[in-house]
């Protein structure tokens, strides 16, 4: 509880911003930063919870953008019905992946990983007839919402889009924190301690390992449909097994299995390339750099070194 | 009919005869210990009837139903309960949390229930805790609730290993080497409780032990095994006096079974 | 198009592009087996040799042995200073920590080079690479037929190191048990540091090699490891015989599914190969029985 009420606050004030008249530039960064968050917090799930590795983050995001693409090209649905379906659709590669890891651990998971993330991306890269290749699709904006022919909000503007993402962040943290905090969260982090005394004692790892990864694939499912109505369009480049490191970095120096600790990294590792906006060819350089110097530093990541302080 | 049967169970490793066609029986209500010399397959055994390691050879009946093919997990739901050598709790949960996981899976309400917050959930969730805090409160230990377990001592965590084995109410208990690294108070209350786990729980308890005194204080009977071979099995007084028990203790320059455990 | 010819070709291609895959996914395997860590910018030292040999050969005028030369060298001595710097200080972690490093170190790599030398690709002209060799129905050009030769060439060596020097006797000691290596008098850290450069170097062969072949652009070992690592499951991790028969493998696999289906699935195949064969056999086609979950 007492982790909830600083979050609730920093939504509250997130959801003020707006209101002070800040430059597009900077809602358009925050805006990135809830993206990131949801990825982050997804993945914190199967792989700071549950304790599998997994870098197919990006492939998932993917998944959930193309399916909204796809289903408004070839069946014009919009964004209120490609939302769900995508995070549905992603869900279900989500189970895909998920398969290969009740037989596998460590690095032989990881890479099974990586491989079908580049396997994702070589489809969308390569599939042009079906995915638009490497350029991609377009995708219009999120329009309006009506009810009973009752108009009730309009999304154009990246303000109202600012708010839109903000409460899709909310809904997805509650949905992250809930299950983190759950039976299935003790569940997971008992398989992750010691799988076969998990198993001995009765507990499913074999169903829970599979919720964990239909969770923060379908997480990831929610951004992605997300992200191609903000770009309105999508193409392969945004999810790439660079995409994936990320997320993995972000939870990683964040603090795996706090949830909140990766959202934290999301907002460094979102917000570190645009700080560094000044270096210019640089940038990326530093990037790298930085990324290697806190895995260094701090192995077990910012929550990490504020678990150790306080005891 | 016995609670646990055990019909010429054996146990092959490549070439090595883990456990050699044993037969071992368990009636409901008593308390027997598994004892032999080091390596003469008592934890194999274990891991045989538990599930956690394949039969190559016999078969295996709990209340009637054959169970040698079942994986650990769907045993540990028909109500065998068991505590390893090792300790093996969860260090990322609590004492309170580690104890009562095994209810869980037991629970009417289902998992995304429990995630909402749900109603049932939420009271099967409450009644688990108090569940938890009682059994915690029996062994001394409600004050750790909320600490990791590497908070407490070697003998503190083995209990919390028993409150976690027996929250669920098991029929047959097996506990391997209980008493291994605990204080001799510790080792009288660990008597105590077993002894209370039968016959205020009704619990059947099956206990591999190297403790003497735990084994002649606490078992109905006892039996011995050498090289995965049972060569005997009978009333503790017997059995110690056995011959061929006592050459299998000193056989190997082993200790012999009745001197001070 | 199913002639004898045609099928040749593509085997002979096959083995040129499996023989670059085979340097990059032995020096992947070694660094795995001996150190343990994964390292995500195998594909980057690739990158680097290219680039060392093309400005080798351009600046400072020098023949294509001495560019082979120079450049793994070059690489081999960034491999040393990553090795150092970096994963040294990493020994003993969680291993995707590594991972994520090296991540860091082919994203900063990448983009030092995208800088230094500038986004647009590059190729080195040499004669060898317009000297073209008829056999029969066959036609290749002699920069590429000294792929597999030099590859064969330096397996082979590395094959003599590993059974008949002391080093070679420390390195597959540290391989099966790091902490008896150490007790047996094996200096661990030198021998961590050998296997590095080693590795580094053996990619950054291929790029020398291969920067006569295709274009060198700084963006080119992220596909080029993905590849690698793929061999490196095929083949079992940790084993470099196995490195070399899955890489070849792939190579032909490759040439095959380019030539008979379409171009889309020839960089697929392997990757859906690797899924396939981690479910059903984790350790490869050629390893040991490994630990499963």
């Amino acid at each position: 509880m007492r982790r909830i009420t600083p979050a609730l606050l920093a939504l509250a004030a997130l959801a003020l911003v707006p209101l002070a008249s800040p430059s597009g530039y900077l809602l358009h960064m925050l805006i990135v930063v809830f993206l990131y968050v949801i990825l982050a917090a997804g993945l914190d799930l199967v792989m700071g919870y549950c304790g599998q590795y997994s870098f197919a983050q990006g492939a998932f995001y993917g998944i959930g953008a193309y399916t909204a693409a796809i289903l408004h090209r070839d069946l014009g649905l919009d964004f209120w019905q490609t939302l769900p379906l995508g995070v549905l659709s992603a869900g279900a590669f989500g189970l895909l992946l998920g398969i290969p890891s009740l037989r596998l651990s460590g690095h032989f998971l990881s890479i099974t990983t990586i491989a079908f993330q580049t396997i994702i991306y070589l489809l969308l890269t390569q599939w042009t007839s079906f995915t638009g290749g490497q350029y991609g699709l377009p995708v219009p904006k999120v329009g309006t919402l009506s009810l009973f022919g009752h108009e009730l909000f309009r999304i154009e503007k990246v303000r109202e889009f600012y708010f839109l993402a903000l409460a899709v962040m909310a809904v997805a943290l509650l949905v992250a924190w809930r299950l983190a905090t759950s039976r299935i969260g003790r569940e997971w982090r008992a398989i992750h301690d010691d799988e076969l005394v998990a198993r001995a004692i009765g507990i499913s790892v074999t169903r829970d390992k599979l919720v964990a990864f239909v969770a923060s694939a379908a997480l990831a499912g929610a951004a992605g449909v997300l992200v191609a109505y903000y770009l309105e369009g999508v193409s392969p480049t945004d999810f790439s097994i660079w995409t994936s490191a990320t997320v993995v970095a972000m939870v990683i120096v964040g603090g795996r299995g706090t949830i909140f600790g990766p959202a934290a990294g999301a907002i460094v590792f979102t917000l570190m390339p645009e700080v560094l906006r000044a270096t210019a060819d640089y940038k990326l350089i530093i990037f790298g750099v930085l990324m290697i110097v806190m895995v260094i530093f701090m192995p077990m990541g910012a929550a990490g070194l504020l678990r150790r302080e306080r005891s | 009919m016995a609670l646990l049967e055990c019909v010429q169970l054996s146990r092959n490793f490549g070439g090595l005869v883990a456990v050699d066609k044993v037969d071992l029986a368990v009636e409901a209500g008593e308390i027997v210990g598994l004892i032999g010399p080091n390596g003469s397959g008592k934890s194999t055994l274990v891991n045989l009837i538990t599930g956690v390691v394949p039969v190559t050879g016999g078969r295996i009946r709990f209340e009637g139903h054959d169970i040698t093919a079942l994986p650990s997990w769907r045993i540990a739901r028909l109500g065998i309960a068991r505590t390893f050598q090792l300790l093996r709790l969860f260090k990322s949960l609590s004492v309170l949390e580690n104890v009562t996981l095994p209810l869980q899976p037991r629970m009417a309400s289902g998992q995304a229930a429990s995630a909402f917050g749900r109603g049932r959930a939420a009271e099967e969730d409450r009644a688990a805790v108090a569940k938890g805090r009682e059994l915690l409160a029996f062994f001394g230990l409600v004050e750790f609730a909320e600490r990791p377990p590497t908070a407490l001592s070697i003998g503190q965590q083995r209990l919390v290993e028993l409150v976690r084995a027996i929250i669920v109410g098991p029929k047959l208990f097996v506990l391997d080497e209980p008493a291994a690294g605990l204080s001799p108070p510790n080792v009288e209350r660990l008597i105590d409780l077993v002894r209370r786990m039968r016959d205020e729980q009704g619990i059947t308890i099956l206990l591999v032990e190297h403790v003497m005194k735990v084994v002649r204080e606490l078992c109905d009977r006892i039996v011995v095994l050498d090289y995965g071979v049972k060569i005997a099995d009978g009333d503790p007084q017997a059995v110690t006096n056995d011959p061929r028990v006592v050459e299998a203790y000193l056989g190997g320059g082993r200790e012999q079974p009745h001197a001070r455990g | 198009m199913l002639t004898p010819d045609y099928i040749l070709q593509l085997l002979v291609d096959g083995i040129v592009t499996g023989s670059v895959y085979v340097l990059i996914a032995a020096g992947l395997t070694l660094i795995f087996g001996i150190l343990g860590i994964v390292n995500f910018a195998q594909g980057e030292f690739y990158m680097l040799g290219g680039y060392f040999g093309i400005t080798a050969a351009v600046l400072l005028r020098l023949q294509m042995l001495e560019t082979l030369v120079v450049g793994t060298l070059a690489v081999a001595v960034v491999g040393l200073l990553c090795e150092r710097v970096i994963f040294r200080p990493l020994q003993g972690q969680d291993m995707t920590n590594s991972i994520i490093a090296s991540f860091g170190l082919a994203v900063a790599l990448q983009n030092a080079a995208l800088l230094v030398f500038g986004p647009e690709p590059k190729i080195l002209r040499t004669s060898w690479a317009t000297v073209p060799i008829h056999v029969g129905g066959l036609f290749l050009t002699l920069q590429r037929a000294i792929i597999p030769v030099v590859a064969a060439a330096l397996i082979l060596i590395i094959h003599l190191v590993l059974r008949y020097t002391w080093t070679g006797r420390s390195l597959r000691a540290m391989s099966q048990h790091p902490t008896m290596a150490q007790l047996c008098g094996v200096d661990v850290g030198r021998t961590g540091l050998v296997t590095f450069v080693l590795g580094a170097a053996l990619a950054g062969t291929a790029g020398v090699l291969m920067s006569s072949v295709f274009l060198v652009q700084p963006g080119i070992g992220s596909m080029i490891v993905l590849k690698a690592f793929t061999v490196v499951i095929l083949g079992g991790m940790g084993n470099i015989y196995g490195a070399v028969a899955a890489g070849l493998l792939l190579g032909v696999v490759e040439a095959f599914t380019s030539g008979f289906l379409n171009n889309m699935m020839r960089d697929i195949v392997g990757f859906a190969i690797v899924i396939l064969v981690l479910l059903l056999r984790p350790q490869g086609i050629f390893g040991r029985s490994v630990e499963r979950a």
